[in-house]
């Protein structure tokens, strides 16, 4: 079970994301207030309005092409998210629940989704140190599609996170384009809107999943139902790169796993890393009637995983992993500082 | 790609495409997945070219990146070796080709290095990432111009390969409380999934390797 200290937002493209994040930013200046009019106007049409849009997402030197439709319909938001690359590849959201088709690996993912305000009415809230680790403002009108767009930057004052810039279309503030960028100015994801319509009423049949589930391997990641064990729980980051905080602590059962890891959140108010810790899966006891399947051996090194990075290690013969939208090294940094603590210790964490 | 439609792929990165236009671009970049490969390649260079990063950028370096974007990493594989990669690899394949080029290189050169690694061997990308700042585009432009240099260690070849399922669980499980990493990138894991599992990732890397 998963106990969120802050609220928090949980689902649309990640633009979406950027922005409810970003428009909660503390006020800083008159150029930081227009930005943040411009991203809060931004969170209203992606959270409220229907739309229905192409769009390119560039990452890792791929391409790849999907369609979002999102429609607010007698208080219920319903998604759906297609690549139209020929993989087949669905994700539809309902209120409530994610589903994930994915074709071409004979799968359905389903996981349910709780934290499902109203976006505007869960804006996280952020201390005032956000402003330390990052500048935001507006900058001059440009052309996005052939639309007139305002230009939005969001540009960390340090190595340890990712900047954005944002390019929101000036009559109705959805972003037309979307870029994340490290700290050395290169685009490391993008997002580019080629058509986007902005219809009254959508159908059913367009949040109909086209893809057929015969034959498809279904598996349901739902809550945890247990809480980690007393050892795992112990477990916390004792060192934190500059400006995150933990903001969840709780456990997760991942795929393919019998016992519940601990699950750590922390954030600096806008990027955010997972910590998850595990007991070992080699030599744990099983039952005598039972066929183990062959131990896994711990996981060690980094990856890249979307436009972020995951980083794993071995801490006290537990398996750590940090996961997060963030530069390599943030991942490596709080992967090797998790320790046990002792309960005076854990507090301070 | 034609001069047109590298105009107008230009223009559409640029924001500057016309929305009728730009529907019939995304209509073709939907039906032939070898501009879309150029495309991505394209909107990496292009960008990181108007970011401005890269500093002096030789009159070589920019001929280079003409090149790659004219589609000649395609010419790097061998015909044979296409038919062999399937259709999950075949995106990585891309990005293993292309890094043949010098421009791939440099602009991928961080995705280089980082690719999943034994923990001894992190901590060298980790120093060999640190070299890579900004205010010393001489570095990368020369990193760029060995081509032996540019040719990834193929993420699959490591024998420390942090298996694709586990991460994509971990990320699946991150991307609930994430602001960023929404599920599109639940979804660009699923994809390097696919790639990640495919055996032949190394043969295939040979192969952009051995070819002239």
């Amino acid at each position: 079970m998963i106990i969120p200290l802050r609220s928090r937002t949980a689902w649309l493209v990640p633009c979406a994301m950027v922005g409810v994040l970003l428009a909660s930013l503390p006020q800083r200046s008159l150029a930081a207030d227009d930005a943040r009019e411009w991203l809060e106007r931004m969170n209203r049409a992606l959270a409220t309005r229907n739309y229905d849009g192409t769009f390119f997402h560039l990452s890792d030197g791929r391409v790849e092409t999907m369609r979002i439709v999102h429609r607010v319909h007698a208080g219920r938001v319903t998604e759906r998210l297609v690549s139209l690359d020929g993989s087949g590849r669905e994700f539809v959201r309902n209120n409530d629940e994610l589903t994930c088709y994915l074709p071409d690996q004979h799968t359905v993912l389903v996981e349910p989704r709780q934290d499902r305000g109203p976006f505007l009415g869960s804006l996280p809230q952020f201390g005032s140190d956000v402003n330390e680790f990052y500048h935001i403002e507006a900058l001059d009108r440009s052309r996005v599609l052939g639309h007139p767009a305002r230009l939005i930057v969001v540009t960390p004052t340090d190595q340890y996170r990712f900047g954005y810039r944002l390019w929101l279309d000036e009559t109705t503030a959805m972003p037309l384009k979307t870029q994340l960028w490290d700290s050395h100015g290169q685009v490391i994801e993008q997002i580019l809107f080629a058509r986007l319509d902005m219809p009254e009423s959508i159908p059913d049949s367009d949040l109909t999943p086209a893809a057929s589930t015969e034959g498809m391997h279904w598996v349901r990641q739902g809550p945890a139902s247990d809480p980690a064990s007393p050892a795992l729980s112990a477990y916390r980051a004792s060192e934190l790169p500059p400006g995150f905080h933990l903001t969840v602590a709780g456990a997760q059962t991942l795929g393919g796993a019998r016992i519940p890891a601990a699950h750590l959140v922390y954030s600096d108010g806008l990027a955010t890393v997972s910590v998850f810790v595990e007991a070992p899966r080699v030599g744990a006891p099983v039952s005598a009637d039972k066929t183990e399947p062959a131990p896994e051996p711990p996981l060690q090194g980094l990856a890249r995983v979307g436009s972020g990075f995951a980083f794993s290690t071995v801490v006290q013969g537990h398996q750590v992993t940090a996961v997060g939208e963030v530069p390599a090294q943030t991942v490596e940094f709080i992967a090797h500082s998790v320790r046990s603590l002792s309960g005076s210790d854990l507090a301070a964490h | 790609m034609s001069e047109q439609i590298r105009e107008q792929v230009s223009a559409f990165l640029d924001g500057e495409l016309p929305s009728a236009e730009a529907e019939l671009l995304l209509k073709r970049l939907t039906r032939d997945a070898e501009l879309r490969e150029s495309f991505g390649r394209y909107a990496l260079i292009g960008e990181s070219l108007r970011g401005g990063r890269l500093g002096s950028i030789t009159q070589g370096f920019t001929s280079r990146v003409n090149r790659a974007i004219d589609g000649e990493p395609a010419t790097l594989t061998p015909p044979g070796a296409k038919s062999r990669v399937s259709r999950g690899w075949r995106s990585l394949a891309g990005v293993a080709v292309a890094a043949g080029v010098a421009a791939i290189a440099i602009v991928s050169y961080q995705q280089r290095v980082i690719a999943p690694v034994s923990l001894a061997d992190s901590k060298g990308a980790a120093a060999a990432m640190a070299q890579n700042v900004p205010g010393s585009p001489a570095v990368a432009v020369k990193t760029g111009e060995a081509l032996s240099y540019t040719v990834p260690q193929s993420a699959a070849a490591s024998p420390m390969l942090m298996p694709a399922a586990r991460l994509t669980n971990y990320v699946f499980a991150h991307s609930k409380y994430s602001a960023v990493m929404g599920q599109n990138d639940v979804l660009n894991d699923l994809l390097s999934e696919a790639d990640a599992e495919q055996p032949q990732s190394s043969e295939a890397s040979q192969d952009s390797r051995a070819a002239p």
